[in-house]
Order: C-alpha cells, then structure tokens, then sequence
C-alpha cells in the first residue's frame, strides 16, 4: 500500500516536471512579437540607401539581427545571402540588423563580407528592442500582410525550416490589407 | 468497514424503491429527441415542394443574387472607409486641439544640389522628430508630395522650431545644415513648412522655414 502511494507520488511529481519543461520550452519558442504586426523602423545601410520596413508590405520579408562578434552570425549572414539569390527573383527581401554599439564594426564587417541584400545599422537598439531581441542571431520571418509569422532564435543556420518556412511566406496568397 | 456499509444501507435502500418506483421516468430522455424527429418528418417532407421553384429558378436569378451581393459588399466597404475616415478626424481633434496644434510640413523643389538623407526637429530645444528618408520617399517629395513631418501640442507664446538637415550636397559630399525659425503661437493651429530648394546661381540648395499665418 505504502509502495502504491509513493509510486503515485513519483508520478504525479514526473508529471508536474514534465508540464513545466514543456511550458518553459513553450514561452522561449514563442517570443510575443510573434503573430503580431512586425513594427515598423527605417535604418541607415552601412552601404547604400536607408531602408524602411514598411516600403516592403507585400512581400515577404526575412529580418536578422547580427553582430560581427558573433561567430554563428556570420554563417547565417552567409546562408541567407544563398536563400536571397534563390528566391529574391519570387519577392523574398532579407534585411540584416546590425546591433553592435560601434557603428564602425558594424560598416568594417559589412564592406569585408558584402551581402546582395542590405545590412543596416541599428546603433541606438531602438529595432532590437522593439523584436524583443534577446539573443543573437535571431531572424523574424514576416508575411506579406506585414505579421511576425516565424522566430528563430537558434544556432542553426543551415537549418531546412528556414527554406520550408520561406517558401511557405513566398506560396502565401495574402495581399495587403 | 462495517460501519460505513451500515450508515449507507438505508439510503441505498431508498434508492432502490424510488427506482423500482419511477422507472419509466428514466426513459423519458430517450423517447424526446424520437418524438422530435417524427415531428419534423413531416415539415422536412414539405420542404422540398416549397422549395421546388427556387432551385428551378434561371441562372440570370443567381446572376442578379451575385451582383446584389457584390453592390452590398461595395456599399459595405465604403462605410467602412468613411467610418475611418471619420475615426481619423475624430482622433486628430481629440489629440491635438486646433488651439494647441502645430504642425511642421517638408516640401522639396528640384533637389539637384542636395540628396535628402534625414531631418532632425527640435522645438524649444527639444527633440521632437527625427526623420530617415528612404529613396522613395524622395523621390515622392520631390515629384511635389508634401509630408507632414511632426504634428504635436504648443501652449500659446513664443517658441523656437530648429531644423537639421542631412544628405549629400554637391560633389556627393557629406551636407548637414541646420535652419532656425521664432514664431508665435497664437489661439489657432500653426502651420510651418520646411522648404528645400535649388539655388540655381550659387550652385547650392537653400533651406527655409516658413510660416503660413
């Protein structure tokens, strides 16, 4: 009887354990920008024209924010230019936000590894705040209609989500609003 | 053991007599929805002759349905437009009073000798707005669009607006100006605008803040 009820116990325990870890994983999976409308900025590009979000409501658009002193970031800066040059000719646009405090940095990086796509300088972390951004790198995906649909905030650039999730925004039919 | 099964004797008991009682009572919820359904046959069967004329009905009949219902969604939206529009209006007037409104307008003529990159606005010595310009955006300004830049709140006196702008000047070189203007805010709404223009004999543009009385 006494083995019975410290087995019920145990389980009951492992079950509460398991829920919790679940709805952690959960609330870190699922930042609360996610869903929403992606907030609107206009940034300086370390090379070439300031670019403002908005300009590009009906297309999809692939958000990143990187620092040069990440290692992982420049893998993915990497991996997107090569998912640009596929998709770009579908709509696809890919921003890239520099979050670094040295603005500098941020402008020696980008004329040592240029990207086909803008990499802009966000040196007051107005925009990193706004995504709520609290690791790097971390890349928003936006729909058409201008909504947060995916959030990776992982160390996997070559991670085939990223192509299925892309090519998921560019088959989306939604105009805009 | 004992004891529990002798304190719940009498009412099972009881139970069983109001059961062996008013069975037929517990078969009530099972012959309703029955009654129900015979109910209904008959108005089911009638349906369809009523309705007979109605799927026999010509195609122009749906065709003139179809064109109802897009005028109803037209006439849907546009309510829905103008109660925007109305919303709009509403929240202007609630959020800046034209006693207290200010309002500081960009236009931009020409621009041959200057590229716009960003303005920066300070009233009173404070910041107020600081404004990015895309290509587009210039490229809309200077096919003669006017953007209102900051619309805000002044009590009534005199105040300072101080304007920086930023850009390419001639020779691609890196220009920064700054234009200052005293103005009096009375009772009314204020309206100023800031003017970019081409000076033509200098070879350099011209930054102007003027006040529309």
């Amino acid at each position: 009887m006494r083995l019975k009820h410290r087995a019920n116990r145990t389980s009951g325990l492992c079950l509460w354990v398991y829920c919790g870890l679940h709805l952690g994983a959960a609330a870190a999976a699922s930042p609360g920008i996610l869903a929403q409308r992606a907030p609107d900025f206009a940034l300086p590009a370390a090379v070439g024209d300031n670019v403002r979000l908005s300009e590009f409501l009906g297309q999809p658009v692939v958000l990143t924010f990187w620092s040069s002193r990440c290692s992982t970031c420049a893998a993915l800066l990497a991996a997107l230019d090569r998912y640009y040059a596929t998709y770009r000719s579908s709509g696809l646009v890919v921003l890239a936000v520099s979050v670094e405090d040295d603005p500098q940095r941020a402008m020696q990086y980008a004329r040592t590894h240029p990207t086909s796509y803008p990499l802009l300088l966000d040196q007051a972390k107005a925009v990193g705040r706004a995504y709520e951004i609290e690791r790097l790198p971390t890349t928003v995906l936006i729909d058409r209609s201008g909504v947060v649909r995916y959030v990776h905030s992982d160390d996997r650039p070559g991670d085939a989500s990223y192509v299925t999730q892309i090519r998921a925004l560019l088959d989306d039919k939604v105009g805009t609003p | 053991m004992n004891s529990l099964s002798s304190t719940q004797s009498p009412m099972n008991t009881m139970t069983h007599r109001l059961l062996r009682r008013f069975w037929p009572l517990l078969l009530l919820p099972l012959t309703i929805p029955a009654w129900c359904a015979q109910a209904a046959a008959p108005a089911a069967a009638s349906a369809p002759a009523a309705n007979a004329p109605v799927a026999d009905a010509p195609a122009a009949d749906a065709g003139t349905g179809t064109r109802g219902l897009d005028e109803q969604i037209q006439d849907l939206k546009k309510d829905v437009v103008d109660l925007n529009k109305d919303l709009f209006v509403l929240e202007e007037e609630l959020l800046f009073p034209a006693n207290t409104q200010v309002a500081v307008f960009v236009s931009m003529d020409v621009g041959d000798f200057f590229a716009l990159d960003s303005i920066s606005l300070k009233i009173d010595n404070h910041d107020v707005s600081n404004y990015l310009y895309t290509p587009r955006e210039v490229a809309a300004l200077l096919k003669g669009g006017v953007q209102r830049l900051y619309v805000g709140n002044l009590k009534s006196g005199e105040h300072e607006l101080v304007a920086l702008f930023n850009g390419k000047g001639p020779h691609e070189r890196d220009y920064r100006r700054a234009a200052n203007l005293r103005f009096e805010k009375g009772i009314g709404a204020k309206y100023l605008e800031l003017k970019i223009t081409d000076h033509q004999r200098a070879q350099q543009p011209e930054f102007e803040i003027k006040d529309w009385e």
